[in-house]
């Protein structure tokens, strides 16, 4: 008696965190083609200065981020070209009007260009975050021949599967790709994860996130390449997927691009590695292991 | 590149690594920033950032101790000052000219100028350059505007306008440019492709954000992360053949085992081959004529649309 308000206040609780977490099928039997034991997937996220626009920040914080476009993203091709691995390139529409030539050449290297916002920011209003999606996709298109099948956006997931977009890859609700439900709770698309643990700006970008200057962690390239390291065996021995999250304005500094020259060396040590674009695994997660509708209606 | 005003101050690709060459066939550029200035956040120089133990360290036996490292292993550096600390400092900075290190200017009390009028910019920078002059018997060729440790950013603050007014009072190079790891054009106004040289700066090598990071009792004390950044840049620029900057302010890394961290970096570079170790104005009068702007800077006409739900 007398607790009928908080035991509702726990039954909406309840029932936010079931029909939230209904909205994720999770994958039960994943397991990479073949004799591979791993998926690895290396991503740039290619905003060079746009976040820095988005925030209204001053001139030399947008040179930070141009040193992305002109230095970084030539390094990193470069890089994976060397190992004969093919990356993903989440590319804001934006870039094809700034730096049209990496975009292409990425291309024509063969890596996977995929979206990541027109503009790098989710519009609230739902007309103009559709509009920018397909300006995005418009773009992108028009420089590298073909639509782009994954965006590394939140943008929702119906307009996202309304534009033709096989997946999407943001957030760590598993360590696997899984399916997220669509905002009608029907319609599924599969979620390709990434985890800030795994990401360059967490340990090489000053005040990412508006963190401010007491907290800090500028970190030198051996302890971060410890840290993936030690991420990618654990997903070896279980057999699983790994995401490695690079921005070119950062990634693409020379002390970094040999600490990941190194990484990639390290790995390649091991057999039954796939290296992989996320197209790649999510055309094999959307073959091999289709939704069943458990996260959806 | 696709020209933007507002996003891109430079052209489209950097200069690849085959293209750079050094004089006298040297692999590698090396040059060493000496900040004197003690402001402490945007407002620039305040009393209180002047009148506290660790500005009278930095002030005289830090930047002794990191000019006698510096003398040790013959090692040539930019000085940036303040014009507001340009005649407190004048003894020191008397005994940096001696030994053949460029004084540099590091605007007029090192505030940060992105909010103010065009105007009140260009008299600041007049003022400053006067200072400069009178005490140095010489116009400063280099300004910088290097970060402080409270800024909320880790680049240093200039204006739109800054780049435009430093080129029309006569002003070689800008001093921290982050667009590059060598030096690169910034393009102030795109149709008359008029633009200054900027030199390369990186936060990741500037003592500043490893020691006592951002204010004592924060306890971000990482002088060891500091050295290995410095070794692990280096030997990635040195095995490219472009070039290397590290930022120094006295008060910092004159401290005992910071100090010593900055020896052992030097005397390891002591052992390296074909280091070229120019002081900025020397970088920048050597880039400026083996690269000049009007061959090398390769601008193309702006390809973007405005669109009405869209930035601009």
């Amino acid at each position: 008696m007398g607790h009928e308000h908080l035991r509702a206040d726990i039954a909406a609780l309840e029932s936010a965190a079931t029909a939230y977490g209904e909205r994720h099928e999770f994958l039960t039997d994943f397991a990479c083609p073949g004799e591979h034991r791993i998926a690895v997937n290396f991503t740039c996220d290619f905003d060079a200065m746009l976040l820095r626009r988005v925030l209204g920040e001053t001139p030399l914080q947008f040179a930070r981020g141009e040193f992305g476009g002109r230095v970084g993203i030539w390094r990193l091709l470069e890089l994976f070209d060397s190992h004969d691995i093919k990356a993903t390139i989440f590319t804001p529409g934006r870039i094809c009007e700034l730096y049209p030539k990496a975009v292409r050449a990425a291309a024509t290297d063969g890596h996977e260009v995929a979206d990541h916002m027109w503009e790098h920011r989710v519009p609230k209003e739902p007309d103009v975050e559709r509009a920018h999606i397909n300006k995005s996709t418009a773009a992108l298109t028009a420089l590298i021949g073909h639509r782009p099948t994954g965006s590394r956006s939140r943008h929702k997931v119906g307009p996202l599967i309304d534009a033709g977009y096989i997946y999407s890859s943001h957030g760590s609700a598993h360590h696997l790709p899984h399916y997220i439900t669509a905002e009608d709770g029907v319609r599924q698309l599969l979620n390709i994860p990434f985890h800030f643990a795994i990401d360059d700006a967490m340990f090489f970008s000053f005040a990412w996130q508006g963190s401010g200057n007491a907290a800090q962690n500028l970190t030198e390239p051996d302890r971060v390449l410890e840290l993936w390291w030690a991420a990618f065996e654990q997903q070896y021995e279980q057999g699983g997927y790994l995401n490695i999250c690079l921005h070119p304005f950062v990634s693409g500094r020379a002390l970094r691009i040999e600490m990941l020259d190194r990484l990639i060396t390290r790995m390649k040590t091991k057999p039954g590695v796939w290296f992989s674009t996320c197209e790649d695994v999510a055309r094999h997660c959307l073959d091999a292991f289709p939704p069943t509708g458990a996260g959806g209606a | 590149m696709p020209w933007k005003q507002g996003y891109t101050i430079s052209d489209e690709i950097g200069m690849p690594d085959a293209d750079i060459q050094w004089p006298g066939g040297r692999r590698c550029g090396l040059s060493v920033t000496v900040d004197l200035s003690l402001a402490g956040g945007p407002e620039g120089l305040t009393a209180a950032d002047l009148t506290n133990s660790i500005a009278v360290f930095g002030m005289n036996d830090g930047t002794r101790q990191v000019r006698d490292v510096l003398r040790r292993f013959g090692i040539k550096a930019t000085l940036t000052v303040p014009a507001a600390m340009v005649n407190i400092l004048a003894d020191t900075i008397g005994e940096w000219v001696a030994d053949g290190h460029e004084i540099a200017a590091q605007g007029l009390m090192h505030e940060d100028v992105s909010k103010l009028s065009r105007d009140e910019e260009a008299d600041r920078l007049r003022l400053a350059t006067e200072m400069l002059s009178d005490a140095l018997g010489a116009r400063p060729t280099g300004w910088f505007s290097l970060p402080r440790q409270n800024d909320p950013f880790s680049v240093g603050t200039i204006s739109p306008n800054t780049i435009d007014l430093l080129i029309d009072a006569g002003y070689d190079y800008f001093g921290n440019g982050l667009a590059d790891d060598i030096p690169h054009y910034w393009v102030s106004d795109f149709e008359s492709a008029k633009s200054l040289l900027a030199l390369p700066y990186y936060y990741h090598f500037d003592d500043q954000f490893f020691m006592m990071f951002p204010r004592v009792g924060t306890g971000l004390e990482n002088p060891d992360t500091l050295f290995a950044n410095w070794n692990a840049e280096f030997d990635a620029q040195y095995k490219r053949g472009r070039h290397f900057n590290m930022t120094l302010h006295p008060y910092a890394v004159g401290w005992c085992n910071r100090l010593k961290l900055l020896e052992d970096f030097f005397a390891r570079l002591a052992g390296v081959p074909d280091l070229w170790n120019p002081t900025g104005r020397e970088l920048a009068s050597y880039w400026t004529e083996t690269y000049p702007a009007e061959t090398y800077l390769h601008l193309e006409p702006e390809i973007w649309t405005d669109h009405s739900d869209s930035l601009s």
